[in-house]
């Protein structure tokens, strides 16, 4: 017999007894789709994590002090910043402060972070500018009243491309808009894109006090000089700040990829935390295909050795019902895995982090219903071959 | 004489049960030509279903030798008894024994599946094998919505699809009326005049006149 035929007379069964078929079906397609599900889930999580910390600036070292110091009492200043920018694995480098103020425009107004920093915030965050200039070395050396809105912030206040050039306050003073972010896509917490870009000078002198910023973000030149880059950094505060080899530094300097590592490495494993608990379930399904194969080889007896009788070998009988058993855990897979993509896709949207499909979790889905099928398939097909067709044929 | 289809020689067949050893056939030794119509009669108890089920090659005797169309029976395994049955066997049960929730044409070419034949081929002789018997209006009936006389004519056209060597009916007739019986016996007869070679196992000595030839079994043994 041929597989075409074999498929053709499971068909035919699962039409005549289309409940059960459906009922048995559901484990798999449970199955399937909780698998499917989760481990989109937990990819479009591991995404999301990846894309919004490299979106905080590739190659990223963060200096900051360390100790319980608030934003006024750190001890890290702009010239700490300019005297890193010397060294020679550095590509760039911006000290940072920030504050949170009211800002107007007309009768719009919102509290929004103000982070103070130089022109070269830009290419050490990872911003692109929408509309209008970014600071400039002019504008950061004179300490102008000039400001880049974040794409959320000039949204909310109803500032749009041609509101260049237009004053608004912040805490009281009056500013001038030179310029709008691209929007970077991140949402909650800690957005982005929902803050303001000023002079570090201008913070300083207006509204925080005090020569020393907040952090210095350090953008190094290559990759793979991450670590040289930190060691350099290290020393050269260290000799600035005037510590010992043995005093505990005042700074901390942070490398953005140890997190991402970690956070690439738990989501990781949650995803596959979700998907074994996921597995469960369909091991539950494949079980459900085994009680009904057995179920049906019962009540078929009879059927078996009328097939018998007239010719069919055991073979004939062990292959009819393992491929029974592999349509309704094929079938079942394959449903499962677009409810369960429709599902992830559902979740993404509603989480904001899209779709992310994996054709890499499809293939591995249809494998494991097809061994489903086979491994709970097996045992009730060889019940059926080996039936004595006379045993069979009396059986009421 | 090498031509015969069914040759039993000395053939028993003893069941055991537990210790005990208990004996359904004794020494029995038949010959069966082709294009006769044999009638293997006795009362129950006296190893008739034994005799059928070896005849069909659903069993193998426990002592003697088995001929069936020239091939050793008893050196057959099960995948070897089961191809015999396909290609030389056409079965007629008492009780029908059609596939349930199967059309009449699909029953009927269930053999042919097992041949190996394409499903175009099997359609067409499955659809002239039910036309032959008037069944031509019936092709895609399930068992459940024919008559038991209906049903019996969709199994004998499954035993003829095949063009067996051999048709083995196991009391045809059982489970019919007298009318559907008279002519599932009639249509066994046309059968027979057509060339065709017939076993027939019954209990009723009516339903044996059919058959030109009788054989008596008693107590697992020939006794005429």
């Amino acid at each position: 017999m041929t597989f075409a035929e074999l498929l053709r007379l499971a068909l035919s069964r699962l039409r005549t007894s289309r409940l059960r078929a459906a009922l048995t079906m559901l484990g798999v397609i449970i199955g399937v789709a909780s698998v499917v599900a989760l481990v989109g889930v937990g990819q479009g999580t591991t995404a999301n994590i990846t894309s919004r910390l490299a979106g905080l600036g590739t190659n990223l070292l963060t200096v900051s002090p360390t100790g319980r110091g608030g934003t006024t009492s750190t001890n890290l200043t702009v010239d700490d910043a300019t005297a890193i920018g010397q060294l020679a694995s550095i590509g760039a480098v911006a000290p940072e402060i920030s504050t949170s103020q009211t800002i107007k425009a007309g009768t719009e107004s919102e509290t929004v972070t103000v982070v103070g920093t130089t022109n070269a915030y830009a290419s050490v965050r990872a911003y692109d500018v929408w509309q209008g200039t970014f600071l400039t070395t002019v504008s950061v050396d004179q300490k102008l009243r000039v400001v880049v809105l974040g794409a959320t912030t000039a949204t909310n206040l109803g500032l749009g491309a041609s509101d260049i050039g237009k004053q608004v306050t912040i805490g009281g003073l009056p500013f001038q808009v030179i310029g709008i972010l691209q929007a970077k896509g991140g949402t909650g917490f800690q957005n982005p894109d929902d803050q303001v870009v000023v002079p570090v000078g201008v913070v300083q002198k207006y509204f925080v006090g005090g020569k020393s910023v907040r952090s210095i973000g350090v953008s190094v030149a290559k990759a793979d000089e991450m670590t040289t880059a930190s060691a350099e950094i290290t020393s050269l505060l260290t000799e600035r700040h005037g510590l010992s080899s043995t005093e505990t530094a005042d700074f901390n300097v942070f490398n953005q990829t140890q997190l991402l590592d970690a956070a690439t490495s738990i989501s990781g494993t949650l995803t596959l935390l979700l998907g074994g608990i996921a597995s469960i379930s369909l091991v539950v399904g494949g079980i459900g295909i085994m009680n009904i194969m057995l179920v049906s080889v019962r009540e078929r007896t009879r059927e078996i050795g009328i097939r018998k009788a007239i010719g069919a070998r055991g073979r004939d009988i062990l292959a009819q019902f393992l491929v029974e058993a592999l349509t309704l855990s094929l079938l079942g897979g394959l449903i499962g895995i677009v409810v369960g993509l429709a599902a992830s896709a559902v979740i993404g949207q509603l989480a904001g982090w899209g779709f992310h499909f994996n054709p890499s979790t499809v293939v591995a889905a249809v494998v494991f219903s097809l061994a489903v099928g086979v491994v709970f398939g097996v045992w009730p097909a060889r019940q059926a071959a080996r039936l004595d067709p006379i045993t069979a044929l009396r059986y009421e | 004489m090498l031509d015969a289809i069914i040759t039993l020689d000395q053939v028993s067949r003893v069941y055991s049960m537990g210790r005990m050893e208990v004996p359904a056939l004794v020494d029995v030794s038949l010959q069966v030509h082709p294009g006769e119509f044999v009638a293997i009669i006795g009362p129950s108890g006296s190893g008739k279903t034994t005799m059928m089920n070896i005849l069909g090659c659903l069993d193998r005797p426990t002592h003697g030798q088995y001929l069936l169309a020239g091939t050793p029976v008893a050196e057959l395994d099960d995948d070897g008894l089961a191809k015999l049955r396909s290609l030389t066997i056409g079965f007629v049960f008492q009780s029908y024994n059609l596939l349930p929730r199967t059309s009449a044409i699909d029953n009927v070419a269930t053999p042919l599946l097992y041949q190996g034949v394409s499903r175009r081929e099997r359609v067409a002789r499955a659809r002239a094998a039910l036309e032959r018997l008037g069944l031509g209006d019936r092709l895609d009936h399930e068992p459940t919505e024919l008559s038991g006389g209906q049903q019996q004519r969709v199994a004998v056209a499954r035993a003829l699809v095949t063009e067996p060597a051999l048709i083995l009916a196991d009391e045809p007739t059982g489970n019919l009326d007298s009318h559907s019986g008279a002519e599932v016996l009639t249509l066994l007869h046309e059968l027979n005049a057509a060339g065709r070679t017939i076993v027939l196992i019954t209990h009723d000595p009516d339903v044996a006149e059919a058959a030109s030839r009788q054989i008596h079994l008693l107590d697992g043994r020939v006794v005429a």
